[in-house]
């Protein structure tokens, strides 16, 4: 167990304490920007339930009209979600060229998001589809709040295409921790990263919006708790994997994938089964206790999306043994 | 641990798992009652599936509201006289869906503002939705408590659902007097899992203990008391009814619209008791009025009992646009028992008005759409 820990195993023993300053700083806006992604995401999926909801009730025309008016909405999720990656990608990358280039590329993301919903939300307002710059729902200060919102990204989405011309020859960055993703792998590790994120950050807000709405006072205390800690190995081993392993030198990084992989399975497999006796337990739980938690379930009234959550750490850590199967191989191919 | 402190958290634990030392309904019944002072005329407006959430426009479904009260207002006035006035609402579940604390409290404070304004209070039932937001239930709950104008009762024991309560319409406004008309109010749950592993959810339906505990009330004050009763969710009669008609070819009466399913259980395993019960142990149910179904407003006598879906207030989520040129037997058959020929849009109230002591009731539905030509708005008597 010490040896998982031993601060030889991670990249910043081989550095300065301002290369490990900087590094700290980076990771606390990361965690900065992940929570706000997570809680713009719920905003956004409840929108987006409703909206989908309309399409299944046959009411096309109300889901288009809801759609146009929350855009700013989605755009604010996704202008912040782009600020995570381009935190994460400027972080996690040995090549000072392309963490320029994703820095300039997800600014200019960034810009585009929050300049669309600026030039949105006012042509809305003047147009007189906003009754008012304060017409209210999702908050009493909605579209202003999002107008707002908007103007603080292009203050980050500016920042951050400064800072990339001013030291585009020389970062004074000096402490990625992680390789670059292979080419020919790309696309499927992205991909995979992606939804693996967003499962993270539905379980990350949800996680924290449950602790606040979910009824413990009802008979349904083990059936809320159940629900807590799916959300929680959720976005737990997400957390894992960018705080711990990406910090952990690249030798290392083979070396402890497969027994990480084999933790990660027995608890995804443990929640999984202690979510399904909570759930057998108390069938109508879900409903009167934490459908608010579960957005995109209840809008079809349906099941899979809890399934989805129980069954996404499962899959993770498969991937994860799979991967640390190979790597255990290689190794021992090397030796 | 200690021997000692375990003998203290076991039971403690077991309590807080599975919730056992609960109050029994049926030893406190008289904390579900509510009271309001009858008079004849006494006018229900029934609003059902306002549905505020994240993509409502507040301030536009707030003047679509407004419209729609000030409607009634004006229709009650000009067809009963000019004290007449609207004296309950019946929020009949669903008042939002995806919504948060924001809309709760814009929600009440405009009801609060409408009912000083119209001299009315307001009754407030859950409907499957109003358990899917950002708020805990039970902040739901303590805000419809709090508010003034708000009748609204939510009991901590073993009876299921939450908005279980009765209004006893009485001589002078207090238990002290006879009951001439009892409300009932009924929470029909949202939905639930048949077993662990299945990928669908089931709507939920009245419980058997929500059913006697309503016999009890309503022995309480005399099963020849006439009763309306309030819910969201259709019960199975609704279906059995339209199948009467439609396949066997029963003359009930019956009338309005009905363009999609109820949106029952569906599950003969899991059929309410409660009508059945009413009528077979001769409760005087007169009528029993729900919503869910948006694209329903569909009404017939089913054994003595008018059951209806209430008319959707307002356009949000979804709602049936009706059209004289569309050829749909359902649709046709609607129309010509209205009396409509033009194109509109089903969203609207429902009026109760309780026009004596003797069980007699009057039903209205209203159908009210804005539009920028000149709102459309039409009454249609049962």
């Amino acid at each position: 167990m010490k040896k998982f820990f031993d601060k030889e195993n991670f990249v910043l023993s081989s550095f300065d304490p301002k290369a490990r300053r900087q590094s700290l700083v980076l990771s606390l806006l990361l965690i900065f920007f992940f929570a706000i992604a997570a809680f713009t995401f719920f905003n956004m999926l409840y929108c987006f339930a409703d909206v989908v909801g309309s399409i299944v009730s046959g009411s096309p025309d109300v889901a288009i009209l809801d759609f146009l008016r929350s855009l700013p909405v989605f755009l604010t999720f996704f202008m912040t979600l782009w600020g995570l990656l381009l935190l994460h990608a400027f972080f996690r990358n040995v090549s000072e060229e392309r963490r320029i280039h994703s820095l300039k590329k997800d600014a200019t993301t960034i810009l585009s998001f929050a300049g669309l919903n600026i030039v949105y939300i006012l042509s809305r307002t003047v147009s007189g589809a906003y009754l008012s710059l304060v017409e209210g729902s999702p908050s009493a200060l909605y579209p202003l709040d999002a107008l707002l919102y908007s103007l603080l990204f292009v203050a980050i989405g500016v920042l951050a295409l400064v800072y990339a011309k001013k030291w585009q020859d020389k970062l004074p960055y000096v402490v990625p921790s992680r390789g670059p993703i292979v080419k020919r792998a790309r696309f499927v590790y992205c991909l995979f990263v992606t939804f693996w994120m967003l499962f993270a950050l539905y379980g990350f807000g949800a996680f924290w919006i449950g602790l606040f709405i979910i009824d413990f006072l009802h008979g349904y205390l083990f059936f809320s708790i159940a629900l807590l800690l799916v959300f929680l190995v959720n976005f737990l081993f997400l957390a894992v994997w960018e705080f711990y392993f990406n910090e952990l030198k690249e030798e290392k990084r083979k070396e402890f994938l497969l027994p990480l992989s084999l933790v990660g399975l027995g608890c995804s497999a443990v929640t999984a089964v202690i979510y399904f006796i909570a759930l057998g337990n108390n069938l109508d739980g879900p409903s009167n206790v934490g459908f608010g938690v579960l957005p995109v379930a209840f809008a079809a009234s349906v099941n899979i999306a809890t399934l989805l959550l129980v069954a996404t750490p499962v899959i993770v850590s498969i991937v994860a043994l799979v991967k640390g199967l190979l790597a255990r191989k290689a190794l021992k191919a090397a030796e | 641990m200690n021997k000692k402190l375990l003998l203290v958290l076991l039971p403690l634990a077991s309590i807080a798992l599975t919730g056992c030392g609960e109050k029994k309904y049926a030893e406190h019944l008289e904390d579900y009652v509510r009271t309001m002072t009858y008079h004849d005329k006494f006018n229900i407006l029934q609003l059902t599936d306002i549905h505020w959430n994240n993509n409502t426009s507040t301030m536009a479904s707030k003047r679509y509201l407004e419209k729609t009260l000030a409607e009634a207002d004006r229709h009650i006035k000009e067809t009963q006289g000019p004290n007449a006035k609207i004296d309950l609402i019946e929020l009949t579940g669903d008042q939002f869906m995806l919504a948060n604390a924001y809309h709760i409290g814009a929600f009440i404070e405009f009801f609060e503002a409408k009912a000083v304004q119209y001299g009315f209070q307001y009754a407030s039932i859950w409907g499957n939705h109003d358990r899917h937001g950002i708020y805990n239930p039970n902040y739901l709950a303590d805000e419809f408590r709090k508010a003034e104008h708000s009748i609204y009762v939510e009991e901590e024991d073993d009876l299921y659902g939450r908005s279980n309560f009765v209004i006893n319409l009485t001589a002078d406004g207090t238990k002290n007097s006879a009951t001439k008309w009892q409300l009932a109010n009924l929470d029909s749950g949202a939905s639930f899992s048949e077993s662990a592993a299945a990928p669908f959810r089931d709507y939920d339906y009245i419980r058997p203990d929500q059913t006697e505990w309503w016999i009890q009330e309503h022995n309480a004050v005399g099963k020849a008391t006439p009763a309306i009763a309030y819910y969201h969710i259709p019960q199975d009669e609704n279906l059995t009814a339209w199948n009467d008609i439609h396949k066997n070819g029963a003359a009930y009466k019956h009338k309005f619209f009905k363009l999609e399913g109820f949106g029952d259980n569906g599950n003969p395993q899991y059929a309410s008791d409660f009508l059945d019960r009413a009528v077979d142990e001769g409760h005087n149910l007169k009528g029993a009025f729900m919503g869910h179904a948006h694209n329903v407003d569909w009404t017939v006598e089913y054994q003595g009992v008018v059951l209806g879906l209430g008319v959707k207030t307002g356009p949000e989520l979804y709602y049936a646009h009706i059209d004289p040129a569309d050829q749909d037997p359902n649709t046709q058959e609607g129309l010509a028992s209205v009396g409509i020929n033009e194109k509109f849009d089903l969203i609207g109230a429902s009026l109760v008005t309780l026009v004596n002591e003797g069980g007699t009731f009057e039903l209205e539905h209203l159908y009210l759409n804005e539009r920028a030509s000149g709102d459309f708005v039409r009454w249609v008597k049962w």
